[in-house]
């Protein structure tokens, strides 16, 4: 089915009602899946948010006299006369949203976990209100819940003109206790340190960030199209700051990545005697704390101002940013030695297959593009630096050179996201965002199933 | 299945069947593999609160030895096959036993960490807590001897690249930390010795 991507995982822990209520919140996921079709659209930078025949300009004009144009939850439209008006998704979707309330309201009466049970009704209250803080408050301040459950219109990848529409998603997971303790034993390792903070910058303080890896069973919508294996929610920087944020880790997906993506991309671009010295279970593990550090470094890059100064370049920055700084991350955890070398080079190693991951994925999903362009950019970085030595498609990593080009990626980075200005940042990504650093190694590549 | 009724906190909820198992994950990151560098140092510097964890370790083991050779143990052959109970009851046993020789060794040659004379105290020594500048980042951590090493909560081992790079220095100097693969300097900024 379309903008649904299922997982088999074992349910035998949960009890008979558990079952029950986790059933239920399946199907109120599935049913999330049209809306976000509905809202998608490769053809154009502004998705179906706004018209067709709308220029930014225009939009921009129109929402100085009604900002409700560039509210995150409206449809951009055209009346009679042709002007532009602003549509609430909770109205444009009120009957397809009638349903997906009531079962939330049933869902809650099955739930023993009183504030599951409130987040749950207050979920169905704000999909037919279109006041989505409400419920994103209860879930920020609620301990971790044995389900892991979000719905809503969240990301705002698909809207490539202003950043700023957010697209509708639900998961359904749960908890994975024994790895959550250990996530949270890393998350206080890597947030030991006080980060400087470039003067002028308008730095926003996360100081709550909770954690969970889940062993999710469905992804729909967004979320189902881009295949995330983690996130960092709310997206919203005044609320992070007031009221914290909240880490998944999704473990089916990341399973299921791993087999397909990194450990073929691994075996295709890396030359075999290297590829001896790591076992699949090292890489494994490197992955999965790829995008622990990416997750949790989200928390710590948020800056007011970023998203109105860097646009639809913004998640470009931010999303290699949070890569970038966790592996830099990593390099104080090995040397206070709570990592040790292998581990470190596992890391690395699979930062490297996840760039070229993000690339494939955006030749089938044109839709993360910002992704692979950050990609190159890193990758661009390591060739021209001598930390990937390249030879026929095949490749042999530097890692005290890739190091350095952490460091170095790191230092601007930071710049363009705290303080640096849209020309800076467009000019950043012109120079060093090109896809022949991946096209390189195409010839190795074909034995991936997405360039078959 | 043998069950231990002594109370020792190891054992409480468990029933000894894979024990070793539980050994194993109590003892991290100090498992077997790293005994034959253990019994190859002299020295264990431990804190105080780390001496009583290791001593309420040993008292534990020593226990759980005694309820689990005093219980039934089970019989060796099964039939004509040896008898997997046994198996499974021997290798806990082995690595109980591991486990307490390594105990014992550490409790014959700890040193206590103390703070040093008021005048060295502007050193970087075992028990100081430093303040570092490192890379663009403010870190402070307590330097400690490798078993009462926990990064997570601010305690960094005096074997780790930067707890030896540190140590002997002082407030004010730039410190180098040569790896491998990771390459950094950083200044201390402040050394204090709380109680310890």
């Amino acid at each position: 089915m379309k903008g649904i991507r299922k997982f088999k995982i074992d349910t035998k822990e949960l009890s008979g009602k558990e079952k029950v209520l986790f059933k239920k919140l399946i199907l109120v996921a599935k049913l999330i899946a049209p809306l976000y079709l509905k809202q998608k659209n490769d053809k154009y930078p502004g998705a179906n948010f706004y018209p067709y025949d709308a220029t930014k300009e225009e939009i921009e004009k129109a929402a100085k006299k009604n900002p409700a144009i560039l509210s995150p939850y409206t449809f951009v439209e055209r009346d009679k006369t042709g002007k532009l008006i602003a549509i609430p998704y909770h109205l444009k979707f009120k009957k397809e949203l009638k349903p997906v309330a009531e079962l939330l309201v049933e869902a809650a009466k099955l739930s023993d976990n009183k504030n599951f049970s409130s987040y749950l009704k207050s979920q169905a209250h704000s999909l037919l209100n279109g006041n989505y803080g409400e419920s994103e408050i209860i879930w920020l301040k609620a301990e971790p819940s044995k389900f892991g459950f979000v719905i809503g219109p969240i990301e705002r990848y698909l809207d490539k003109f202003f950043f700023k529409k957010c697209a509708y998603q639900a998961w359904v997971g749960f908890l994975d206790e024994e790895r959550t303790k250990e996530a949270e034993k890393f998350k206080n390792m890597i947030l030991t340190g006080r980060r400087k903070i470039l003067s002028g910058s308008e730095k926003a303080e996360i100081l709550k960030l909770g954690i969970r890896i889940d062993r999710t069973v469905i992804f729909s919508g967004l979320i189902a199209d881009f295949m995330f294996t983690g996130t960092n929610l709310p997206n919203d920087v005044k609320l992070m700051e007031k009221h914290g944020s909240k880490l998944t880790i999704f473990e089916s997906s990341l399973e299921l990545k791993f087999k397909e993506d990194h450990l073929p991309i691994f075996k295709a671009v890396f030359d075999k005697k290297f590829q001896k010295s790591y076992s699949k279970e090292d890489l494994y593990k490197g992955s999965l704390r790829c995008i622990l550090l990416h997750e949790i470094s989200h928390s710590l890059i948020r800056y007011r101002d970023a998203e109105e100064r860097l646009e639809n370049l913004f998640p470009v920055f931010d999303e290699l940013y949070a890569y970038i700084l966790g592996i830099k991350s990593c390099g104080t955890l090995f040397l206070k030695g709570a990592m040790n070398q292998k581990e470190l080079e596992a890391i690395l190693i699979m930062h490297i297959c996840r760039n070229f991951t993000w690339w494939l994925d955006s030749i089938r999903n044109p839709s993360v593009k910002h992704y692979a362009v950050g990609a190159a950019i890193a990758q661009d970085f390591f060739l021209k630096e001598g930390a990937m030595k390249e030879k026929g498609g095949i490749s042999w990593p530097n890692f005290t050179k890739l190091f350095i080009c952490i460091n170095e990626l790191s230092r601007l980075l930071e710049y363009h996201l705290a303080v640096g200005s849209y020309e800076e940042a467009k000019e950043f990504v012109e120079e060093y965002s090109s896809f022949n650093v991946f096209k390189r190694f195409s010839s190795q590549l074909t034995k991936i199933s997405k360039l078959k | 299945m043998v069950l231990c009724h002594h109370c020792c906190s190891i054992c409480k909820n468990n029933s000894l069947r894979g024990l070793a198992k539980i050994i194993r994950s109590k003892t991290n990151p100090l498992t077997t593999g790293d005994f034959s560098k253990i019994m190859a140092e002299k020295k264990f510097y431990l804190t105080e609160q780390g001496l009583e964890k290791i001593k309420k370790e040993y008292q534990d083991l020593k226990n759980l030895k005694l309820a689990k050779t005093e219980g039934e143990i089970p019989k060796i052959w099964h039939s004509e096959d040896i008898n997997p109970e046994y198996l499974s009851f021997r290798e806990d046993l082995s690595f109980l036993e591991t486990r307490i020789a390594e105990l014992e060794n550490i409790l014959k040659n700890v040193e206590l960490i103390k703070p040093p004379p008021k005048e060295r105290q502007n050193i970087v020594n075992l028990g100081a807590t430093v303040l570092i500048d490192i890379d663009g980042e403010i870190d402070e951590f307590r330097l400690v001897g490798t078993l009462d090493a926990d990064p997570s909560n601010h305690k960094i081992s005096n074997e780790s690249p930067i707890g030896q790079a540190l140590l002997g220095k002082r407030v004010g100097e730039m410190v180098i930390i040569k790896t491998p693969i990771v390459n950094h300097s950083c200044k201390i900024t402040k050394i204090k010795y709380n109680k310890i």
